[in-house]
């Protein structure tokens, strides 16, 4: 039997901060694995430590020990200019707050990570994806000048603009009412059905989570797997 | 490379639209705009004044010489592109038809003068009106007092030496005639070309030969490079403008020196000005640079990114501010041309090139921490929004700062004094901010505790944000404290020159009043409603010998290098004056003054200090004069500081009265009479016929006219720097404002009363620019105490009254200031308040 390629495999990871009161360790040793295309949900109370372990995996942040490898290529070897690199070709982002630039249009905003990436042409591309995500009548509108659903259909579409393998979703719906939640949340499963994008969500909200093929619990730093298909990750 | 420059003209372009780099732009534009008007300005009012100033020498440099000079040296002046030209003096008797006076005779060639203009009158003691007319062969110019003194009228003949010459004008100045109250012989006036046959430069005759020189100032140095291994210090002696050291060229001297200090405060200003702009702006940027990062963008790319906007920004700023700039000085000329005469040459290289060195400099050095701090933003920071930057060394942002400020002052000045006492003065003010900023934060926690009232609110905020506080103080000080220096400066400079010719300053002098003639003219004056100034009494002696060893013909020589006209007269003759009474304006620095001599003690005498240093004469020295056949002694008690810039006789040497008793004196008076009694005066002296009359009304009139011009300029100096000093605290309100921003929303969202939040913050502001303005005072004092002191010799003095006005106008500007930023964030709905937060 052959094992196919991992998208995302950690082992051991942990963390550890210093604080005033000495040094914290904020996750306990996670090792856990992803597939290309599956969707899986970190879910957990405030505090748990699941943006933590988002940071770490998506190489915002490094790890003080253990190590995270991203479709192959280990993470705690790579200098921030690699890891940059290796996140403009290979991830994308969506987070609660947008994180949209204020000073870019719409559509400026969706071409950033095809431009930093020297996509040819990223101006079409952006120009399709605004068609896909329904806001190419605002294309040309600034971030303040959109309702809060429209900013992040436009950071869903930034995130997919440059075919990613990977999309890291931090609370994508958190700053939305539900209306614009469910909106939200189909556009994004079905875009990432479309281009079959391996997934991973960060969220405390169970009924988002349950529309992944996984879930797994981030509790006081520990990392429990929820779907009983799949073994239990957390600890050595 | 492309994307680059596109996602960064991107940026540019859209951030430039929605007003997000207003201030920065706003602050190199101010910065580029200031110094190139204020040097511009500057410049073109110094070449003016030196125009001005060189009519005092009637060239650009001169050269004056005991015998000729090589005639190749002359011919050498021309390869330089030069103009030249000579002048004979010597002091020669002039017969008229039955009588004959000393005069000062003065033969030139017709290129003379080659500054300034020789002045002429209609009739005697007339109007002085300019003339390019030139002095023939065969004919003389008089001066006034020697038609008086020959009884002669126009178109008379008077000798000269072997030759007979026609009066054809009466002279009223020469360009570098000098002046002095003593030893003046009237001037006479006539063509070099008849020196051969007067014969009157024969052996043992004192004459002095003046060459002049007219060009570029590059040209002007070259030559006197290649002229100086050639000349003899006993013989020559080479004068430019600089070496001036009258009333006048000490008022120009110190202008300048006020004028580089403005533009020195004006460069500091903006500097703060782009440092606190440039910290808004990187802080506001700190998301999208996450933003980028996490995307995939390297720090090279975001470095690339960042740093071509604020090429751009530099760019356009110089650009706009040199424009600026230009309007302004213009403008400000176009409003002056009345009354300030500046250099028609509009355009000078030197200041644009210094303004765009300066904003590039500014621009650069200024925002290169901020940036730093921008680029090393992590990407984390689109996760967990309170992660700020990895560099937070405030320490280096103050060095690097520090550093760069007191380089360009000092490269800009080129004068490491006034760098080095303004860069001290302003970490002295640091420091003691930094101590009150402390002090407040432990008063303030007692106050702050009680019920939330705005007072309430305003000390916990600035307890609270207790650093952000004292770097807001800081700048809001040190702008006050440049405002005040350059005001202060302004008013001290400008009342002391005004001091030195008040109104009703004497314009006629007389000399040689005989003991008769004086209680006759005192009651001539007082008939007459002339209001005479004392009579001094005067005998002129040769000065023979100290300790009874006789002197030297170098004193003579000595004599040669007193570069002010005004003060010649020791050479051959000194005049002495006796009185027990200390003149105005004079000061003891050494020993005690003549009042206190005792019957049996060696008669005492006071002696000017330069001039005692000068001959090396100390305290107990014994000085011997010849007065007429008799020998008088008197032994140095004192010497004295004499302010010689004061239109008033002054003397080099005062005896004791009992020193002179034996001797009749004649005296010396002044008066002054209005404009508008001139035509009087030849009425008035009739009676007086022997009495010598000098007219310095020209004199007084030209100082005048240069202390009004300068004083009007340094007004529009300072105008300027207020102007960038108010922008400046505009900037750091409105930078400040944005870190209130959540506070205010946060407050304004929890229901909080709007009056309450904008008297706290109106409170806080009020509070800091009260602060501000205190210390500002303090450090005021202190650097104003140096710079008068050890750059602009002046007397320093205590400013008290600013310790006042600082704090107060400090607290309105500053309050008011917060109180228009408050009111603007205040007039948002609290949604609006909240969206601008993101």
């Amino acid at each position: 039997m052959t094992t196919a390629p991992l998208m995302i495999e950690t082992k051991s990871v942990i963390k550890k901060v210093t604080t005033s009161e000495g040094e914290l360790q904020i996750l306990q040793p996670i090792s856990f694995s992803v597939k290309p295309g599956e969707s899986v949900a970190i879910i957990g109370a405030s505090g748990s430590g699941k943006s933590t372990l988002l940071g770490l995996l998506a190489g915002l942040d490094e790890v003080s020990g253990g190590h995270i490898v991203l479709d192959g290529e280990s993470l705690h070897s790579m200098d921030e200019e690699q890891r940059a690199r290796l996140r403009g070709e290979k991830v994308g982002f969506i987070f609660q707050s947008f994180m949209l630039v204020q000073s870019l249009t719409a559509i400026e905003n969706i071409m950033l990570p095809a431009e930093i990436a020297g996509l040819a042409e990223p101006k079409k591309l952006a120009q399709k994806i605004l068609e896909q995500v329904g806001l190419e009548h605002r294309a040309n509108h600034f971030p303040n000048q959109l309702s809060g659903g429209e900013q992040q259909r436009v950071a869903i579409a930034r995130a997919f603009i440059t075919n990613p393998k990977i999309l890291f979703a931090d609370e994508p719906t958190g700053n939305l009412d539900s209306k614009n939640s469910t909106k939200v949340e189909d556009l994004l499963f079905d875009l990432n059905r479309e281009s079959n994008t391996t997934l991973v969500l960060v969220t405390h909200d169970d009924e988002l989570a349950k529309r992944c093929s996984r879930q797994l619990r981030m509790n006081a730093g520990q990392l429990t797997e929820e779907t009983p298909t799949l073994k239990i990750v957390s600890g050595e | 490379m492309p994307t680059v420059f596109q996602l960064a003209w991107r940026l540019f372009k859209h951030e430039a639209k929605r007003g997000e780099l207003t201030i920065i732009l706003l602050a190199i534009v101010l910065s580029v705009a200031s110094v190139l008007s204020l040097s511009l300005f500057s410049e073109r009012l110094q070449g003016a004044l030196t125009d001005r100033s060189a009519e005092f020498i009637a060239a650009d440099r001169q050269l004056r010489s005991r015998t000729p000079v090589d005639e190749a040296w002359i011919t050498k002046a021309s390869e330089y592109e030069l103009e030249t030209a000579f002048q004979l003096s010597t002091r020669s008797m002039v017969f008229g038809k039955d009588e004959l006076a000393l005069s000062d005779l003065r033969a030139v060639d017709s290129s003379y003068p080659l500054k300034g203009s020789v002045k002429i009158s209609e009739q005697v003691f007339g109007n002085p009106q300019p003339t390019d007319d030139k002095v023939q062969p065969g004919e003389v110019w008089v001066d006034s007092r020697m038609f008086q003194l020959l009884s002669i009228k126009l178109g008379d003949s008077v000798d000269v030496g072997d030759a007979s010459f026609k009066v054809t004008r009466v002279l009223s100045e020469i360009p570098d005639a000098g002046f002095s109250v003593f030893n003046t012989d009237p001037i006479v006036f006539m063509s070099a070309q008849d020196l051969a046959k007067t014969n009157i430069t024969g052996p043992g005759s004192r004459v002095s030969y003046k060459y002049y020189f007219t060009g570029e100032s590059s040209d002007l140095d070259d030559y006197y490079d290649w002229l100086r291994p050639q000349l003899d210090r006993e013989i020559h002696r080479w004068t430019s403008i600089e070496d001036d050291e009258s009333a006048i060229g000490r008022s120009i001297a110190r202008a300048e020196q006020y004028f580089l200090l403005a533009s020195l405060l004006a460069i500091v200003l903006a500097a703060v000005s782009i440092a606190v702009a440039a910290q808004r702006y990187s802080q506001r940027h700190f998301d999208p640079v996450a933003i980028m990062k996490t995307l995939g963008a390297g720090k090279k790319m975001v470095q690339r990114i960042y740093l071509l906007q604020i090429c751009f920004i530099t760019v356009l700023g110089i650009v706009l501010g040199v424009i600026t700039g230009f309007l302004l000085q213009q403008g400000v000329v176009q409003l002056l041309s009345g009354t300030v005469e500046v250099s028609l040459n509009v355009w000078h290289w030197r200041p644009l090139a210094i303004a765009v060195f300066t904003g590039v400099i500014c621009a650069v050095l200024f925002s290169l921490y901020p940036l730093m701090q921008l680029f090393s933003v992590p990407p984390l920071r689109v996760l967990r929004r309170d992660i700020n930057t990895t560099l937070s060394s405030k320490a280096l942002q103050f060095a690097t700062s520090g550093i760069a400020v007191f380089m360009l002052m000092w490269i800009y000045s080129q004068n490491l004094k006034i760098s080095a006492i303004l860069f001290v003065s302003g970490i002295i003010l640091v420091s003691l901010l930094l101590a009150v900023t402390n002090l407040l934060i432990v008063v303030g926690r007692k106050l702050g505790s009680g019920s939330m009232g705005a007072w309430t609110l305003a000390w916990a905020r600035i307890r609270r944000r207790a650093m952000g506080n004292s770097v807001q103080l800081i700048s809001f000080a040190i702008t006050i404290m440049l405002l005040l220096v350059v005001l202060v400066m302004r008013n001290d400079m400008v009342k002391q020159w005004r001091d030195q010719l008040p109104e009703g300053t004497p314009n006629y002098f007389l000399s040689n009043v005989t003991e008769t003639q004086r209680a006759a003219l005192e009651s001539h004056f007082a008939s007459n409603n002339v209001e005479g100034d004392g009579f001094y009494p005067v005998a002129r002696g040769r000065f023979v010998s100290i300790n009874d060893e006789l002197i030297r013909t170098e004193v003579t020589k000595e004599d040669e290098e007193v570069p002010d006209e005004g003060r010649r007269g020791l050479g051959r003759e000194a005049n002495l004056t006796w009185s027990t009474e200390l003149q105005m304006g004079n000061k003891i620095v050494e020993g005690e003054w003549l009042d206190s001599w005792e019957e049996g003690e060696p008669v005492p005498l006071s002696i000017e200090v330069e001039i005692a240093q000068r001959l090396d004469i100390s305290l107990g020295d014994k000085l011997s004069f010849n007065i007429g056949s008799e020998v008088v002694s008197a032994t140095v008690t004192s010497l004295r500081e004499v302010n010689w810039q004061t239109m008033q006789p002054n003397f080099f040497f005062v005896l004791h009265p009992k020193a002179m008793e034996n001797f009749s004196p004649t005296y010396i008076t002044s008066f002054h009479l209005e404009e508008a009694r001139k035509p009087e005066i030849t009425r008035l002296m009739a009676p007086f016929a022997s009495v010598t009359l000098f007219d310095v009304d020209a004199r007084i009139n030209q100082l005048r006219e240069i202390i009004d011009q300068v004083s009007m300029a340094v007004e529009f100096i300072l105008i300027l720097v207020l102007i960038a000093g108010a922008l400046v605290l505009i900037a750091q309100v409105q930078a400040s404002m944005d870190e209130r921003l959540q506070e205010l929303a946060i407050l304004r969202t929890l229901g909080a009363k709007g009056w309450t939040i904008r008297f706290s913050v109106i409170n806080e502001f009020i509070i800091i620019g009260l602060v501000a303005g205190l210390m500002a005072a303090i450090s005021n004092e202190f650097s104003l105490y140096m710079l008068q002191t050890q750059v602009f010799q002046m007397e320093a003095s205590l400013h008290l009254e600013y310790w006042l006005i600082a704090p107060s106008v400090g607290a309105l500007t500053v309050g008011v200031l917060g109180a228009i930023g408050c009111w603007r964030l205040l007039s948002l709905n609290t949604g609006e308040l909240l969206r601008k937060m993101v």
